[in-house]
């Protein structure tokens, strides 16, 4: 069951990836809000990947659980935004 | 619950995949669908996660209930087994009193005259006092020493005189016994 809701918490961040291009598209003022909120979350990103120690103290979970998490949201985006590009 | 969670993990991957591949985005409402489509998807998904937390929360609950009642039916199985094994070794050293033997012994070799007769009784009954107030001595020091540790009177009964707690007569003379031996 654990599994199963990680599953469906990885889907709603690829549909929720998916719906934030789909927003992008409708208008470049959206476009430059969304490409802003991405820059915005990719530099958090790297930040929490650089300062992952301090981090997974700050969230209480261990620092494999943190790096997991990253890379989740980093798949979550790319299939997200992919879906969105390529269809 | 498990069924509903299924049934809202497999429409949030059609609402977020289908209306993308099968509608135009050049086209005005093929847009407005897919827009709806994934705020649905998104809605389903977050729900479907919300319940397979829940339930997975509840069988760690289910899991944990059930290691304690293992645990619990263990335990009593130990107690029981620990009851039982000191009601035998108390049989057995019952029947296998010295007192008894000397006498029995004695009663072997008691044909040799009166004289020699009636000193081994004397020396029987000397050892018999002595082992009785030994004997005793041990189950007060014991009672003591579990009454120290927070024992309760019935407990301690059983577990030194082997007697479980009732109104039998031999319960009745083992209180009387520990109300004497441990006022003294």
């Amino acid at each position: 069951m654990r599994a199963a809701y990680l599953a469906n918490y990885f889907i709603t961040g690829c549909a929720a990836s998916s719906l934030l291009g789909w927003i992008a598209s409708l208008h470049p003022m959206s476009a430059r809000a969304i490409a802003f909120l991405a820059a915005a979350t990719f530099i958090l990103w790297g930040l929490c990947w650089l300062l992952d120690f301090s981090v997974s103290g700050w969230l209480k979970i261990s620092v494999q659980n943190l790096q997991a998490l990253l890379l989740a949201v980093l798949a979550m985006v790319l299939i997200g935004a992919g879906v969105f590009l390529c269809s | 619950m498990q069924l509903k969670m299924f049934v809202l993990s497999g429409a949030a991957v059609v609402f977020w995949l289908a209306p993308l591949t099968a509608l135009d985005k050049k086209v005005g409402w093929h847009k407005s669908i897919q827009g709806i489509s994934l705020c649905i998807a998104t809605a389903c998904a977050v729900t479907a996660g919300n319940i397979a937390r829940r339930l997975s929360e509840q069988a760690e609950i289910e899991a944990i209930k059930t290691r304690a009642i293992t645990a619990d039916v263990v335990d009593e199985i130990a107690t029981s087994a620990y009851i039982s094994q000191q009601q035998r070794q108390q049989e057995a050293e019952a029947i296998l009193n010295p007192v008894e033997h000397l006498e029995r012994a004695l009663a072997l070799t008691c044909d040799e005259g009166e004289d020699s007769e009636r000193s081994l009784n004397e020396q029987s009954d000397q050892l018999a006092k002595t082992y009785t107030e030994r004997s005793e001595n041990d189950k007060a020091e014991r009672a003591l020493q579990l009454k120290a540790k927070g024992w309760g009177k019935a407990k301690i009964i059983l577990e030194v005189w082997g007697v479980s707690k009732g109104g039998s007569p031999k319960y009745k003379a083992a209180e009387a016994e520990y109300k004497r031996l441990v006022e003294e």
